[in-house]
């Protein structure tokens, strides 16, 4: 059952990830990243990892998505972008094929080279707490996220700053 | 090799593929960081299976909420300087952006 609810997200994420790409309207790329974000969340929980789940379905497909419907909603295209987008579609119509072309030669080389991995859980070890891992392990991948947010919050600061008159 | 890891393997090549084919193919900066997060997703799925197959969650787990803040940060700060160009320029095409000064 968990391989195929899985294998099912893994084939809806290539398909949003490939309507990203192909659709004309930014607005529904946007929604299909939301998507994608939303079939990694199911299997992030399924594998296990709940707090990332959490953490994709809360972070990626809600706040990410607000920021990019404001930046296409303040950014509104104007005729010449209209004219960029005429030839979208042809622009990425060899993206399927390549798509296709790409899985089926990674299949080939690992069925064919015997490519092996562990099954989920063969190689197990004792497994400390998300949150003793988080603060007691990785301490520093904390304060570089709060410096990477502050320095975001920063340059945002500093783009939307008005010039001053003279 | 089971289903299962190929089936990973696969989707993180293409959403891979995807997003690097999106960053050559268009010059649209809305579009440019819609590809940056596509990448980044499926870096998301290998690190999150990683640790599935070590028995690792936790670890894991740390890792992937890092990528999400440096994704967060990454998708705002370039969303404000698609506004800041579009500003500046009138569209979002990225060859504009060394106009973008002061």
């Amino acid at each position: 059952m968990t391989t195929f609810v899985i294998v099912l997200c893994l084939v809806l994420m290539v398909g949003f990830a490939l309507s990203a790409a192909m659709l004309r309207s930014m607005l529904k790329s946007a929604v299909s990243l939301a998507a994608m974000s939303a079939a990694l969340a199911v299997i992030l929980y399924m594998m296990g990892a709940v707090w990332a789940a959490l953490f994709e379905l809360s972070v990626c497909v809600g706040l990410i998505t607000v920021v990019f419907i404001s930046a296409i909603s303040l950014t509104t295209p104007d005729r010449r972008d209209e004219a960029h987008t005429k030839d979208h579609r042809q622009r990425f119509a060899a993206l399927p094929f390549i798509l296709i072309a790409a899985g089926v030669a990674l299949i080939a080389v690992l069925v064919s080279t015997g490519f092996y991995l562990p099954q989920p859980g063969e190689e197990a070890v004792a497994e400390a707490a998300f949150n003793q891992v988080l603060w007691q392990t990785r301490q520093a991948d904390i304060l570089g996220q709060i410096l990477i947010l502050l320095a975001g919050a920063f340059a945002v600061v500093v783009l939307f700053k008005e010039g001053r008159k003279i | 090799m089971n289903i299962l890891s190929i089936a990973i393997l696969t989707a993180a090549l293409l959403l891979i593929v995807t997003g690097l084919y999106m960053l050559v193919r268009t010059h649209n900066m809305i579009r440019i960081i819609i590809a940056v997060e596509v990448a980044m997703k499926a870096i998301t799925l290998l690190l999150a299976y990683a640790g599935w197959l070590n028995g690792q969650t936790a670890l894991s787990q740390a890792f992937v909420v890092t990528i999400i803040v440096m994704e967060v940060v990454v998708a705002v700060v370039a969303a404000g300087l698609a506004i800041s160009s579009f500003r500046k320029n009138g569209d979002l095409d990225i060859r504009r952006l060394n106009k973008l000064n002061g």
